[in-house]
């Protein structure tokens, strides 16, 4: 295709004397996902509403758990404590323990 | 039709994924298109109104879209419709003006600030101008694009006949602006 010694297609080439502004075509695509109304963060969220809550609970859960269990532990051995003694007290009579007591304050 | 295609098609005609599958359309032929209508239209300015009025009409479009040709073949059409459109209503806010539609064209080109490129680049763009619009279509499609003709064909709906045609004139015509300037 060869026009005349100086001036040829093949010397031209097919590169366009053209350029865009930086970033434009980014800018472009965001612009448009504008005016159809789309949101691409929202759209493409894995994550729903209802998975938060059931996440919050799950910890909520987790958390508490625990602590509920250790309180309950700690008032059962209390309780048994509490009825250990009553037990023991119930088993000796009256004369003895005050005999006990006395020996204790004369040995002072 | 090839899967992908047809996937895509069946996204644009479900009405919860017809936004996501616009975007990513979009962003897939913004590219091209940009470089299609630029060629003709020349100022970036100009070609950002043209591209967008392009993808807006095919979004609001999209229920009108039968799927009997390919997305990419249908956008092609738009988007040459709303360059000649554009350049026909240009002409006709032109008319008053002392200048013929050539010199508004070459003053429109070489006022652009996104023009650079080669001396022997910005000649040959000036060569095109003074091709009829539909010459320099095609003209533009085959030598920068390398589409082929059954291509243009679908998108511009001439026949390959008329557009060989079409290009051979363009390239002769290109060729004596060449040699008659040196």
């Amino acid at each position: 295709m060869k026009t005349n010694k100086n001036i040829s297609f093949e010397e031209i080439g097919k590169e366009l004397p053209f350029s865009v502004p930086d970033n434009y075509f980014e800018q472009f695509a965001n612009q448009i996902d504008k005016q159809i109304g789309y949101n691409s963060t929202r759209s493409h969220k894995i994550f729903r509403p209802w998975m938060y809550a059931a996440a919050a609970i799950f910890v909520g859960v987790m958390v508490l758990t625990p602590i509920f269990y250790t309180n309950n532990n700690q008032r059962n051995v209390a309780k048994n404590t509490d009825n250990y003694e009553t037990y023991v007290l119930s088993q000796v009579d009256e004369t003895a323990l005050l005999d006990c007591y006395v020996d204790n304050n004369s040995k002072k | 039709m090839d899967p992908a295609e047809k996937d895509l098609q069946l996204q644009l005609s479900q009405p919860k994924k017809r936004a996501a599958a616009f975007s990513s359309l979009v962003r897939s032929y913004q590219e091209r298109l940009y470089w299609h209508i630029r060629k003709m239209v020349l100022s970036h300015d100009d070609t950002n109104d043209v591209l967008q009025n392009t993808f807006m009409k095919a979004w609001n479009g999209l229920d009108g879209f039968r799927g009997d040709s390919q997305v990419s073949t249908w956008l092609y059409r738009i988007a040459t419709n709303e360059t000649l459109t554009f350049l026909a209503n240009k002409r006709m806010r032109n008319l008053q003006s002392m200048d013929g539609d050539e010199d508004l064209m070459l003053q429109n080109l070489q006022a652009d600030t996104y023009m650079n490129g080669t001396e022997l680049q910005q000649k040959l763009q000036k060569a095109i101008l003074t091709l009829p619009d539909k010459q320099r279509l095609v003209f533009n499609m085959k030598y920068f694009d390398d589409i082929t003709y059954e291509q243009m064909e679908t998108i511009l709906g001439t026949s390959v006949g008329a557009l060989k045609a079409s290009y051979h004139h363009a390239v002769k015509k290109i060729e004596k602006i060449f040699s008659e300037e040196d």
